[in-house]
């Protein structure tokens, strides 16, 4: 980390300056602080030094958790206290206001890592890059520690005193001028207190403010998809294995429906998109097509399958999948599932709801729920309280949880008419953007340490229980939502209770919901209406000379919420392998007519702004389709996510928030990508590297495979021999096997710089790579951990001993025997293994340190260091198995990857076990070793990819 | 002039020879160029120095590093640095005990060059390190845990082979040096001069029985050192090929770089004897027909490394291995073709104007020629590990290498640790054996009396 830029306190302050004009603030200012004021009016130079000396001394002294200094060490031991010893609690962290339920396991007291709840019906333990990288953002260095007020360290007593004058003045009004803006939740509890707050308040409203949705309010689809009922999914842009709130739960049918899995069995999957995703890399028929031309698609596919449909006109290859799909669709009726985009315009939501409707599949393959995140009322959309700011009905605007003036549209210019509303509050875990504009700044807790609830897509909810004490003086949005109203706020702990006071009736089954770590919500009673058939909006096609612009969130950063995580920033992008910024990603077609390369930085323009990036020459994108990233050129995420890559919300526009068209121009300047990974087409070099097996050749195995004769002695088979297989048929790129990993083993992040010299530190790489045409290429992800060969070449290269074969078959790596010659690393043919060029974790900012894991070293200067396929969870479990005096079963270890892997992909065991899971899947036909001609004997070994059919569809 | 029966001018005394010899170290002919020559060595040392305290402070990572290029500067530079000692020994052990006299007159500067250039080829493993200060490692030493080296590394037979190869070759270049020591204390005028080489000159007086011992010695050190040169190298090449990387594993790498190693050695001392001549006018000593069969030597090397190139391309499009064969293509058109195609230019084809007696008569050219071979072994050594490793096997760990500031300056600053010791030697030492070539002359003369 030490190569990144410190935050500066420049920064905190330059913004500040904007406060200068604002009468409100100034008001503010006398009335609470006159001394300050004075020197406000007379000298405001010296009050930005006065201030930003208390924010640094307020920073610095919140810098570690909260310690008294006369802490003295217990004598005899506490009762029932096991030194070193886990504990496991389960709760829930979030992903656009979703549940994603975790156990989390604590050492000592802190929280060192989340895994899938593997008691969860439906995500059954399996995770994402997102749930793993939820515990770094819980030991954010850059947290905001305390209350702000005007950007200046406060107190809440300070907080708690204003609020009693607003709320006298409200109770009066009945809320008149008061506004709050929601981000996304799904948690009964904030909910049935808003329920309360627009009772006691009925002049208050309450607004959503979801830029993953849309800025007017429109309901999202009501289709909830069962894939894992499903047996042909045909999806229309809809990214079903890519990031978001189900994507766990997604994979996991996958994963059911894939691998060694009969034909009937498997899941037939065709997608068309408008720009490469996990499900496209993924599908059997892909199409990639543009924004606009995707409803004549959908009303095609409606034609077909007996739906009254207007004149379409398609290509011969859109017609071509077309057909396909709706045959598809149609000979597995009731078992197919036609699947729409959010991102598509709604009248196609409502398309998809018919379809399946007339092919039978509702309530079988998908159903249609109710919404369950907060749904804002007619009046209440996010563009409601912007068209009253500009009325200025608005008094005063406390956001909770989002961060408006970052994620708005760039047609709105919010920053001007948020700075208009007299009295501002925040709320937020980080001084955000909108915080830093606001009057108030209200430090939010970390999901692991305060009591909350919320529901999981599939409509269970899972209450959140803290599982560390706060680190920050931070206070529940229960608590700041209750405070609105009430003078003696209920705590956070307390209104959860009460909110679920009527199915968990008594503490037993309170304590039961807790300990599973979710709760059976009974269905709302009542028939749910299908969504009327909105008007049809179709996306701007754009004129001659303009392409068509699509926006997503980032693969990795989603909504620019975890730009702050420098795990999920250091995480290659699953399909472009970038690192630490955002791209403008085009085709290889559109890229030669305008003559750029991957890096070269280009100009796009729309709706009349223009933001400049790197392109990156996306194989599979359409031609006439330019897509932008969100979540990047933020201007206050942190010491890490500040001032990188480009702020694609400037571009929105606030009623078509998806889509746009525009021009695109090469600047003729080029940018330094952190790719971890190259584009390279599999030519003769890798064709063996990833392999599928088709129908006509069902074996993985070729003819340079043969076991070659070796001078040394086969392995002992008295021991254990541990070994992985990893299915590539099931795996769908989304590495979360690599955040486990890097939270598991101690993993530090390096920086873009490291990342661009080619220095990352990943233990486990999910490489990427693509075949054929690179307008409709193939795409393959490979994981790649340490192979732990059996002929190991790295271990003679060692002159000092320090990489060492295990008596059960573990390349080990002893760190402190380590001098850093680096032949290991020149003699690995697989390159798994990662230095440390230089000291990478002596001075990773506090308190991440605390995330770490007890039993696994952490690695200094100057040492090699790889994937031991967590040998610290065999050593556990085999210390167990002794003390029971038996051996450690088939299941009983897991590694990280394998456990965080939703469509388990990956198998560990004992290959010397006859019973075992990994040793069943060695003997499929599908197993291969990588570079097997090299005679390393590999302990890691793959499945083969399943093309089902054969290439001329 | 040289005689024909011998390298050495007959018109010249023994007498001559001591003098003119002699007075390098005690009277410095050329004060100003050696003082420059210092002091831009010593800059160099200092710029070196500079550099390590970066390195040990910071780690390696200041180089250009990474994953899959984790070896380069040091690496190559210490495979170079071992290359251009090997002539030293060559000339003076090989040459020796075949009886070839020519090589007095070059051997005691050449083995001063090895010397030099073995400590820094030396260094290089040491500051590649990632923890240098558990250098100690390596070595046999009885540790409380017991722990050994691990004596399968090819890095564990690089110890042993530079420890060996640098104790040999300082005392083989050392005891060579006995004799003359004893003649400049004899030719010293002041006192200080007197004392210092008369300890060196460990109390030689030249009897017939020091003479008889002496010769033994001499001889046996030789015998040792000459298989030396074929093993060090050898086993340095096993540094790549007992790797599994494509473009070093390959069986013909230990001749390839012994002679890889010998050519550029070669080149060198033709760079030194040309500048040594020239500077302190031993024209006498070193003559023509001594640059003639240097040259002569120079290409016969050159020639077999040649034979190398297209054997290693033959290798591997003979093998039938993808991979092999992806990194030959490589080398020609790839990303660092510039490095293939210079050493190729840089050590073939200047090297072919030495077919001519003209050429190889004349310093200039001749040292123009060893400069271009020199440069173009660097770049071999560059080429061969560069770019191998930085597209091994699976394309989706490929990578790019580019050398940093600090690499640059490891090794810029490194020729003044070469350089520094090399021109203190000259200043104080003869630096061209006075006793062997009286002993040539003696030998001439007699021959052109009886004739």
């Amino acid at each position: 980390m030490r190569d990144l830029p410190p935050m500066t306190g420049k920064r905190v302050w330059r913004s500040l300056e904007e406060y200068q004009h604002s009468d409100a603030f100034g008001e503010m200012l006398k009335a609470e602080f006159p001394s300050i004021f004075d020197l406000w009016t007379v000298d405001r130079r010296q009050v930005l030094q006065v201030m930003g000396a208390s924010l640094a001394l307020a920073g610095m002294s919140g810098c570690k958790p909260v310690r008294s200094d006369d802490v003295v060490p217990f004598v005899n031991r506490p009762e029932g206290f096991i030194e070193g010893r886990t504990e496991h609690y389960a709760t829930a962290v979030l992903f656009d206001g979703y549940a994603q339920p975790v156990l989390a396991t604590t050492s000592a007291g802190r929280p060192i890592k989340l895994e899938g709840n593997p008691e969860h019906p439906t995500f059954r333990g399996g995770s994402t890059p997102f749930m793993q990288a939820a515990i770094l953002d819980l030991y954010d260095p850059d947290r905001s520690q305390a209350p702000l007020m005007g950007g200046h360290a406060a107190s809440w007593a300070d907080f708690d005193g204003q609020m009693t004058r607003w709320r006298d003045a409200w109770a009066k009004n009945g809320g008149a001028g008061l506004r709050i803006l929601l981000g996304p939740t799904t948690s009964p509890t904030l909910l049935r207190q808003i329920d309360g707050l627009r009772k006691a308040l009925p002049q208050a409203r309450v607004h959503l403010f979801d830029p993953i949705a849309t800025y007017d309010g429109s309901a999202e689809q009501g289709l909830r998809p069962k894939l894992d009922q499903a047996q042909v999914v045909v999806s229309l842009d809809d990214d079903l294995l890519g990031p978001g709130p189900s994507q766990a739960v997604h994979a996991r049918a996958w994963g059911e429906r894939h691998g060694d899995v009969s034909r009937e069995q498997r899941m037939r999957l065709l997608m068309a998109e408008t720009t490469p995703t996990q499900t496209g890399a993924k599908a059997d028929r892909r199409l990639g097509i543009s924004p606009s031309r995707l409803p004549m698609l959908a009303q095609a596919i409606a034609a077909a399958v007996g739906l009254s449909g207007g004149e379409v006109r398609l290509t011969e290859k859109e017609v071509a999948w077309a057909k396909e799909a709706a045959r598809a669709l149609t000979e597995a009726r009731g078992r197919s599932l036609l699947m729409i985009g959010r991102f598509a315009p709604g009248h196609l939501q409502a398309l998809a709801v018919r379809i399946n409707q007339t092919l039978g599949n509702l309530d079988r393959t998908c159903e249609l729920a109710p919404r369950f995140t907060f749904a804002p009322a007619a009046g209440e959309s996010f563009l409601d309280l912007v068209r009253d700011i500009e009325a200025r009905t608005v008094s005063a605007l406390f956001v909770l949880g989002a961060n408006p003036v970052y994620q708005s549209p760039g047609d709105l210019d919010f920053a001007k008419l948020y700075a208009s509303v007299p009295l501002r509050v925040h709320a937020g875990l980080h001084v955000d953007e909108t915080a830093a504009r606001s009057n108030w700044h209200l430090p939010l807790p970390h999901p692991l340490e305060e009591w909350s609830d919320a529901r999981s897509p599939d409509g269970s909810a899972t209450i959140i229980q803290p599982v560390v004490r706060p680190l920050y003086d931070s206070r529940s949005i229960h608590e700041i939502i209750a405070a609105l109203t009430a003078d003696q706020p209920p705590a956070a702990k307390d209104a959860v209770r009460q909110t679920w006071a009527g199915q968990l009736t008594d503490d037993d089954a309170w304590i039961g919901a807790l300990k599973t770590g979710f709760v059976q919500v009974p269905p709302v009673a009542g028939a749910i209406e299908a969504p009327a058939a909105t008007p049809a909006v179709n996306p701007p096609t754009g004129r001659a000379g303009e392409v068509e612009i699509v926006f997503r969130p980032d693969p990795m950063v989603h909504d620019g919420s975890f730009a702050n995580n420098g795990w999920l920033q250091e995480l290659p992008k699953p399909l472009f392998k970038t690192t630490w910024e955002n791209v403008v990603a085009i085709s290889p077609a559109f890229a030669r007519q305008i003559g750029a390369k991957s890096g070269d930085m280009v100009r796009v323009q729309a709706n009349g702004r223009t933001i400049d990036g790197p392109a990156w020459v996306l194989p599979g994108q359409h031609e006439r389709v330019v897509t932008l990233f969100l979540g990047y050129g933020r201007t206050r995420a942190g010491r890490l996510g500040t001032g990188i890559g480009y702020d694609a919300y400037r571009l929105r526009s606030a009623a078509n928030p998806w889509a746009a068209t525009g021009t695109v121009k090469v600047l003729g300047t080029a940018a330094i990508l952190a790719t971890t990974q190259e584009h390279h087409l599999l030519d003769a070099e890798g064709e063996d590297v990833v392999r599928s097996v088709t129908p006509e050749h069902a074996s993985a195995v070729l003819e340079n495979d043969r076991d070659q004769e070796s001078f040394y002695p086969p392995w002992p088979g008295d021991k254990p021999a541990w070994g992985m297989v990893i299915d590539l048929d099931r795996c769908i790129g989304c590495n979360a096997c690599a955040v486990a990993c890097q939270a598991e083993n101690n993993i530090p992040v390096v920086g873009k710089d490291q990342v661009a010299k080619g220095r990352e530190m990943a233990w486990l790489r999910v490489d990427r790579y693509y075949a054929g045409d690179p307008e409709e290429p193939e795409t393959y992800f490979q994981p790649v951990p340490c192979m732990h060969c059996e002929q190991a070449p790295c271990e003679m290269g060692c002159p000092v001993h320090a990489t060492v074969h295990s008596p059960e078959g573990l390349n080990l790596m002893v760190y402190n025997r380590c001098i850093g010659t680096r032949t290991c690393s020149s003699y690995c043919p697989y390159k798994v293994r990662r230095f440390n060029w230089f000291d990478y974790t002596t001075d990773a900012p506090s308190p991440t340190e605390a995330q770490r894991n007890p039993d696994v070293t952490v690695r200094g200067r100057g040492v090699m260091e790889k994937c031991t396929y967590c040998i610290q969870r065999i050593e556990a479990a085999t210390v167990q198995a002794d003390i029971e005096n038996r051996q450690v079963r088939d299941g009983e270890v897991m590694t990280a990857c394998q456990q965080a892997c939703p469509a388990k992909a990956i198998t560990f065991g004992n290959l010397a076990d006859r019973g075992s899971a990994v040793r069943e899947q060695r003997s499929s036909k599908r197993n291969y070793a990588l570079l097997s001609e090299q005679g390393t004997r590999p302990r890691t070994t793959y499945l083969a990819r399943v093309d089902a059919e054969s290439a001329d569809g | 002039m040289a005689s024909r029966y011998g390298p050495l001018p007959l018109n010249d005394s023994l007498r001559d020879i001591t003098t003119q010899v002699a007075r390098v170290p005690l009277r410095m002919p050329a004060r100003v160029p050696w003082l420059i020559a210092l002091i831009l060595s010593l800059a160099l040392l200092a710029l070196f120095l500079a550099s390590i305290t970066y390195l040990f402070a910071r780690g390696v990572g200041i180089w250009g590093l990474n994953i899959p290029v984790n070896w380069a500067f040091a690496i190559h530079l210490y495979v170079w640095w071992l290359g251009l000692g090997h002539a030293g020994t060559l000339i003076s052990a090989m040459l020796l005990l075949m009886g070839q006299d020519w090589r007095n007159s070059l051997n005691r500067f050449a083995e001063a060059m090895t010397v030099c250039a073995v400590i820094c080829a030396g260094m290089e493993p040491i500051i590649h390190l990632g923890r240098p200060w558990f250098l100690y490692w390596m070595f046999p030493y009885p540790a409380t845990m017991a722990v050994w080296p691990q004596f399968r590394s090819p890095l564990e037979w690089d110890v042993w082979a530079v420890m060996t190869y640098l104790i040999v070759s300082i005392l083989f270049w050392y005891i060579g040096l006995v004799p003359d020591l004893a003649t400049v204390r004899d030719r010293a005028k002041k006192r200080c001069w007197q004392v210092f080489f008369g300890i060196f000159a460990l109390g030689w007086r030249g009897s017939a029985r020091h003479w008889a011992v002496w010769n033994k010695t001499y001889r046996t050190i030789a015998a040792i050192a000459v298989p030396l040169v074929v093993s060090v190298h050898s086993e340095v090449s096993l540094l790549f090929a007992s790797g599994q990387i494509p473009g070093w594993h390959s069986t013909i790498f230990p001749p390839y770089f012994v002679l890889g190693a010998a050519f550029s050695g070669f080149a060198m001392v033709a760079m030194i004897a040309i500048v040594m001549r020239h500077t302190f006018k031993l024209g006498h000593i070193v003559t023509a027909r001594h640059l003639d069969v240097l040259a002569k030597v120079l290409l016969a090397m050159g020639m077999m490394t040649a034979y190398g190139y297209v054997f290693e391309v033959f290798d591997a499009y003979y093998s039938g291995e993808t991979h092999e064969i992806a990194t030959v293509h490589d080398r020609f058109f790839g990303e660092y073709a510039w490095s293939y195609w210079g050493a190729v230019v840089c050590n073939f084809v200047p090297l072919q104007g030495l077919w001519l007696e003209r050429v190889r008569r004349s310093p200039v050219l001749l040292f123009l020629i060893s400069t271009s071979v020199v440069v173009g072994m660097w770049l071999e050594r560059y080429m061969i590990l560069v770019t191998s490793l930085y597209k091994d096997f699976l394309p989706s760990s490929f990578g790019h290498y580019t050398p940093t500031f600090w690499d640059w300056s490891t090794y810029i600053g490194m020729l003044g640790l070469f350089m520094t010791p090399f021109l203190l030697f000259v200043r104080f030492l003869p630096s061209i054996s006075i006793f062997e070539d009286k002993e040539v002359l003696a030998r001439e003369k007699e021959e052109a009396a009886h004739a």
